[in-house]
């Protein structure tokens, strides 16, 4: 089988505090270290996962990004995946949801790819969108929220993460599968691995390469425009309530006034 | 001049934070709170269990040839490696290492009886030279083994030895020729177990290392349990005491990195007067000081580290990074605990414990005072000629 797996570098949450450009009013990526996106990771060992129960089977991570990203691909790789593909080109530049689940989508079809790994949203953007525009561009059906995934002949089917446990949902293959946090465990990459990491297939990509015009995408294809940018409001003081016999009641009333209970 | 890192050594420096941050740092209150209870602050089968999990992945002999399963990276990659794992108050090394004169000078016998038992974390060996009269003299060593059939018999007592309480075999290094010098053949090295007859009783200190004294009392020897050859004992403790000195520098930088940035963080979210007292230029200055010493350290430690790995003569730069690191460590600990006040003072954080911990640096594997002094004589007698790239 051909597994697939979209991965992102992103500005590293542990040290790198978030800031926006207001002039463009996107996330500052330059001069702030990078890495691969620790959501993403956890998605590599699902796919890594599934790869080894099936045998027989390549996995390839895929990313859209700057050069630099090559940097986060090598570490999927030194993780296990077989294979990396970057698509960079300065006309991407800027691309909205639309312009990257385009290029994505037009890199994945060239491969026919027969299962499609991805988070369910990156640590930075977190629009949680991408996924399920490649699955439209793609024409492929999209199964969300997994914690588990298996191939069973030519179904995917997975326990998808609901408020209150699973549900079991198929899909024929080819799919698009996202993977809900927290579901797998984090995977190192190893000494072999890394040392590995170099040698193994790594493709790069360009706009006319897989035949999209700059027009479709980066900053000339963006079809959302981010009006205003601004700080969350400071979270209010709790309210103290004093027993005098009701407390219980009126928590209760709390609860369910915020669909708690 | 290229100071970047090759994209495997920036995978492995990733790796081992990652393995840090996600598998030691949880641990840390634990070992504050079990200060003085194991050696390492955790239990044994805990920290035995987290190193085979390093092994899986590969992280295991870091400086060990291959073709005894170990990984062998390197100097500038396990400086790189300890920088990582000295972030952690957590005493955590990779295993299946081994003593660089235990491998390099042990016959095929004690390859087997020793190195490969102690590279399987199957045996524990200490390093036993130090004595109560000889320590940054080593030459004054006291403790002799004494010819008898075919055995030595020991006698004398040891003093500051890591590992000792844990180790069930020891390299011994005694007198063996009094009328030769001991840098002309009057020391040799053995190979001692434990249960030959030698006693050990901990050394309470005033940190997280605890050494051992060690006692002999007529152990006997089988005498194929010399270590190189008889007389050549001050030669390996030379060479086993110079392997360990930049990787103290490497230890503090990553303890320093980690001290800053608490110090960083605290500065800014601690308001006294209505403001931040990361917008008061005192802090600010501890800050910048700090950070600065920490960059000096860690290129003195790498060009140390990358001379190693050349091949080249280290001593020279291995005492220039050990004796400014070591320093360095403990004025940011000092200045991280100062900007922290009272909460830096309490065992809430690792604070104190560093403040505690590294002070030692300063002393083992050779004192302030003899790092100074090998300095110095190389500049004195010649042998470093400045302004020279070599």
């Amino acid at each position: 089988m051909k597994i697939f797996v979209c991965v992102k570098q992103i500005p590293d949450p542990n040290t790198v505090e978030s800031k926006l450009d207001p002039a463009t009013k996107r996330l500052v990526r330059t001069g702030v270290s990078l890495v691969l996106d620790p959501g993403d990771e956890t998605t590599i060992a699902a796919a890594i996962k599934l790869r080894d129960s099936l045998g027989n089977s390549e996995l390839t991570a895929i990313s859209m990004g700057p050069a630099s990203a090559q940097e986060a691909l090598r570490r999927a790789l030194a993780m296990g995946v077989d294979r990396a593909i970057l698509i960079s080109d300065s006309a991407l530049a800027g691309s909205d949801v639309l312009g990257t689940a385009r290029t994505l989508a037009a890199a994945l079809k060239r491969e026919n790819p027969d299962l499609i790994f991805c988070s369910t949203e990156s640590t930075d953007g977190y629009t949680g969108m991408v996924p399920g525009a490649i699955a439209e561009f793609l024409g492929l059906p999209q199964l969300t929220f997994a914690r588990e995934i298996n191939v069973e002949g030519t179904k995917a089917v997975i326990k998808r993460v609901t408020q209150t446990g699973y549900e079991v949902v198929e899909s024929p293959l080819p799919a698009v599968v996202t993977i809900a946090s927290g579901s797998f465990e984090a995977i190192y990459p190893t000494m072999k691995g890394i040392m590995s990491a170099r040698k193994k297939p790594f493709s790069q990509l360009s706009l006319s390469d897989l035949g999209l015009d700059p027009s479709q995408v980066g900053e000339a294809g963006a079809r959302e425009q981010v009006l205003s940018i601004g700080k969350a409001e400071a979270r209010a003081a709790g309210q103290i309530i004093k027993d005098e016999g009701n407390a219980a009641e009126i928590i209760a009333d709390f609860l369910q006034r915020h669909q708690l209970l | 001049m290229d100071f970047s890192l090759t994209e495997e050594q920036k995978l492995i420096q990733q790796t081992v934070r990652q393995f840090v941050e996600r598998e030691l740092m949880p641990l840390e209150h634990e070992v504050l709170r079990n200060e003085g209870r194991y050696p390492t602050g955790i239990e044994p089968e805990r920290y035995r269990a987290l190193q085979l999990k390093a092994k899986e992945l590969g992280f295991w002999g870091i400086n060990t040839p291959e073709e005894y399963g170990g990984a062998n990276l390197g100097s500038v990659m396990t400086a790189l490696i300890q920088m990582e794992l000295g972030r952690t108050i957590v005493p955590f090394s990779f295993g299946g290492s081994v003593d660089n004169i235990l491998l390099h000078y042990s016959n095929e016998k004690q390859k087997q009886e020793y190195v490969i038992p102690v590279i399987e974390g199957k045996r524990i060996s200490c390093f036993a030279l130090t004595e109560p009269g000889a320590g940054s003299d080593p030459s004054a060593i006291r403790t002799t083994a004494v010819k008898d059939g075919n055995h030595w018999v020991i006698n004398g007592q040891k003093v500051f030895i890591t590992h000792g309480n844990e180790a069930d075999f020891a390299m011994v290094f005694a007198v063996t020729d009094r009328e030769k010098p001991p840098q002309r053949g009057g020391v040799t090295c053995f190979l001692v177990d434990r249960a030959m007859g030698w006693t050990s009783r901990p050394i309470p200190t005033m940190g997280g290392w605890s050494p051992a004294e060690l006692f002999f009392d007529n152990v006997r020897v089988p005498e194929d349990h010399v270590l190189g050859e008889v007389g050549q004992g001050f030669s390996l403790g030379m060479q086993w005491i110079g392997q360990g000195r930049w990787l103290i520098a490497a230890r503090a930088v990553g303890t320093a990195e980690r001290l800053l940035q608490m110090a960083i963080d605290y500065a800014r979210q601690r308001v006294t007067f209505g403001k931040p007292i990361a917008e008061r230029q005192a802090i600010q200055w501890m800050l910048a000081d700090s950070a600065v010493e920490i960059q000096a350290t860690k290129w003195l430690t790498l060009h140390a580290a990358w001379k190693a790995d050349q091949k080249q003569d280290n001593r020279y730069e291995a005492s220039l990074a050990k004796l400014y690191g070591s320093n360095m460590v403990n004025r940011v600990v000092d200045r991280a605990l100062q900007i922290h006040g009272g909460m830096g003072y309490t065992k809430e954080l690792p604070i104190e414990r560093w403040y505690r911990d590294v002070r030692v640096t300063r002393i083992y594997e050779g004192t302030d005072e003899i790092q100074h002094y090998i300095i110095a004589r190389a500049l004195l007698k010649g042998y470093v000629h400045l302004g020279t790239w070599d």
